[in-house]
């Protein structure tokens, strides 16, 4: 234990300062958070600003849409009001068009029968302001709605009650976490799985071949064994990958409950997690990564160079991909057969087990014996990954076959 | 008690045999010499004594004991193909091999400080080991397997890619060693190299161990048969009847004599006729056969070296 400890600490120290290390862990939250503070920005601005005109033979129903546009829930734009409109008002406005003072203009026609409604034609200045015209049309739909209740009999406070937006609020039965904020941390935790899994997966697999090719091995294997050679590489470089995973949960963490943050993106960032749920995402999250670099370990032990590797990586990613695609049939019906054993099959049972016990009750022992198959396999794949080395690096220079690679688990 | 011993030792590895039954004994604070060419089976032999390979049949013993790895600790191995860490500073590197072997970090400093100051590398020791020069990486590398002052140090050709200055500080540091009562195993296949260095030897060919015992033993049994001549002049005395083989440079011969019944020739008849023609003899040795020329005759002059 204490070799594999040794090798786990130089693994871990030496990474750690490398200059890489530090710009991936820095440069990835900025660019996160910068993306935050992006959207929220545009996504304030998109409560459009803009000037436009209103022309149309209808005072009322251009001041209504002045009022709603001006003032209304998502609105705070500029609104001048031409009614009646001139012979001369069309070139004045193509011309306040043209010298920018003016975004658009909105010009009703009346409807020529009495039931019909009037036709609209709206002339942005720029046919990319979209934001302008979401606003302006749904801001005549409330408008003409609200219009026509009225026109119906309907009392001002009536027609605003019944054209309040509605609120579906999910709650389970024996559960108060909200579907919504599941689903994010599902996708959170394979987002960090698959991206952890890829970059740092990888990284204990190339520092085996590194080992191999320069050649510090046989110095090592002349002092401890192979299987604490694979556990301490995996551990060492797996705690450097959980190093910067943390550190970026905790920036993830710290950004959005700023004030800053909340008030840009108007308030609505928000996680709700219960504790037993960040308890399991940290085990299963440590425990499938534990997995997966096991795996990277193996394939470190049976490739002698980098492009060797890049040719077998999909052995990582597709277990990971199954996952995904598996997701639909547990969301549907978590608690039946196929979903229990997917959920136990070790290379699944990170984010299929977790999604199943943010949607529904899952038995205790399966979750203990999901963990300890984990278990159980990690260990397996590294005695086996431990065997090829062994053998592997004295036969170093030819890619082994599969029936050489079953030989050799035979040889001691 | 020998503090290695090879018995009837066996690895086949696919079709190739690596090493054919092979047995020997290292006896303690001597240097023993595993000779042979390139391929021979000399890495096959020691990866086999420290465990890194286990033999297909045939035990090995290491200091009275079969083989454990607890022993391992108490074993210096310098593989042939030296490896170190490239990004890692010299400092670091030797501290964390010598933790692997059970120091710990205080004592592994130290040491690792007191040899580079030895070896005249203390100015580097903080750099990272890939801008070093290659022989100052084997300096590094050589120090690391002696920090845990081992009582066997098994070197896998030590002197290969040394310039001749830093051989002899190398060659010079293991027979201190050697002095302090410490077992010393090299293989190198350069055996001009230890006729000097060794107390005694094996010889190595496909395989098979085709010589072994102390330098005493087998150059008592090889006659001092060779001659070797700095000469001006005539040549015809090397047409003299005992001699049985002769090579010649311009100026120099290197003679080799009839043997007759096992009893070492007579050079002086020689010297004679040379003398007696004119021939100006500026040296005249009588020596023993070298260990090269010994494994040539033995294995009877096919070394693919």
């Amino acid at each position: 234990m204490h070799n594999v400890w040794l090798i786990a600490k130089r693994e871990y120290l030496e990474r750690i300062r490398t200059k890489a290390f530090l710009f991936f862990t820095i440069i990835f939250p900025l660019l996160m958070g910068g993306g935050i503070v992006v959207e929220a920005v545009t996504s304030a601005h998109a409560r459009s600003t803009s000037h436009i005109a209103v022309v149309s033979h209808d005072q009322q129903l251009a001041t209504d849409l002045q009022a709603e546009l001006e003032n209304g829930k998502d609105n705070k734009m500029t609104v001048d009001v031409i009614s009646p409109p001139g012979t001369d008002t069309r070139g004045i406005l193509d011309g306040e068009l043209a010298n920018k003072s003016l975004d658009g203009y909105l010009w009703i026609t009346p409807a020529t029968q009495s039931n019909a409604r009037p036709s609209f034609a709206y002339t942005p200045r720029s046919a990319g302001d979209i934001s302008t015209k979401d606003a302006v049309s749904s801001a005549l739909r409330t408008v003409l709605v609200r219009e026509r209740l009225a026109h119906q009999g309907m009392v001002a406070s009536d027609v605003n009650s019944l054209m309040q937006p509605v609120e579906v609020d999910t709650t389970q039965a024996g559960k108060n976490a909200d579907t919504t904020s599941t689903f994010i941390a599902i996708y959170v935790l394979f987002f960090l799985m698959y991206f952890v899994i890829m970059l740092y997966g990888m990284n204990v697999a190339r520092s085996i071949i590194e080992e191999k090719t320069s050649r510090v091995f046989e110095v090592l294997l002349a002092t401890i064994r192979p299987e604490e050679m694979m556990a301490g590489k995996m551990l060492g470089v797996g705690s450097v990958g959980l190093t910067q995973v943390f550190i970026w949960l905790i920036a993830a963490i710290l950004l959005t409950s700023t004030p800053l943050v909340s008030s840009i993106a108007g308030g609505h960032v928000h996680v709700s997690l219960s504790a037993m749920q960040i308890i399991f995402f940290v085990v299963y999250f440590v425990l499938g990564f534990m997995l997966y670099a096991s795996i990277a370990a193996a394939l470190g032990a049976m490739t002698n160079s980098e492009q060797e590797l890049q040719q077998l990586n999909m052995f990582l990613v597709m277990p990971l991909a199954c996952c995904f695609f598996a997701l639909g049939i547990i969301v549907t019906n978590p608690n039946s057969v196929l979903s229990t054993v997917l959920s136990l099959i070790p290379f699944m049972t990170p984010l299929i087990m977790y999604l199943r016990l943010s949607l529904t009750a899952v038995p205790m022992w399966q979750i203990a014996l999901s963990i300890g198959l984990m278990l159980v396999t990690i260990y397996a794949i590294l005695w086996v990954a431990s065997r090829i080395y062994r053998v592997g690096i004295l036969m170093y220079g030819k890619k082994p076959t599969l029936p050489e690679i079953l030989r050799w688990l035979k040889y001691s | 008690m020998p503090i290695v011993e090879l018995q009837k030792v066996r690895k086949v590895y696919d079709t190739k045999v690596a090493v054919n039954d092979i047995s020997f004994n290292i006896e303690p604070g001597t240097m023993f010499g595993l000779l042979g060419p390139n391929g021979s089976g000399k890495t096959s032999s020691i990866r086999m004594m420290i465990g890194i390979t286990v033999p297909d049949s045939g035990s090995i013993n290491l200091f009275g004991q079969p083989f454990t790895r607890k022993n391992l600790h108490r074993v210096g191995y310098l593989p042939e193909e030296r490896g170190l860490y490239k990004k890692m500073k010299v400092m670091d590197q030797l501290i964390f091999l010598g933790q692997l072997h059970g120091l710990n970090a205080t004592t592994a400093s130290r040491r690792a400080h007191e040899w580079c100051e030895k070896l005249d590398i203390s100015a580097s020791i903080h750099k990272k080991t890939e801008e070093l020069s290659k022989g100052m990486q084997q300096k590094i590398q050589f120090i690391s397997t002696l920090l845990h002052e081992p009582e066997l140090i098994i070197m896998d050709e030590p002197f290969s890619g040394l310039d001749p200055v830093n051989a002899t500080i190398l060659q010079d540091t293991l027979v201190d060693l050697r002095a302090q009562g410490r077992t010393i195993l090299f293989s190198t296949h350069r055996m001009d190299q230890i006729e000097k260095l060794c107390d005694s030897i094996s010889l190595i060919h496909n395989g098979n161990l085709v010589l072994s015992g102390t330098m005493r033993e087998i150059k008592a049994h090889y006659p001092r048969n060779r001659v070797e001549m700095l000469f001006e002049g005539d040549t015809g005395f090397l047409q003299h009847p005992s001699i049985e083989e002769a090579k010649t440079y311009s100026g120099r011969a290197e003679i080799k004599l009839r043997t007759v019944d096992g009893v070492a020739p007579d050079a002086q008849p020689l010297l004679a006729d040379a003398i007696q023609r004119g021939t100006r003899i500026n040296r005249f040795e009588v020596k023993e056969p070298t260990l090269e020329e010994i494994f040539i005759e033995k294995v009877g002059g096919k070394v693919d070296a």
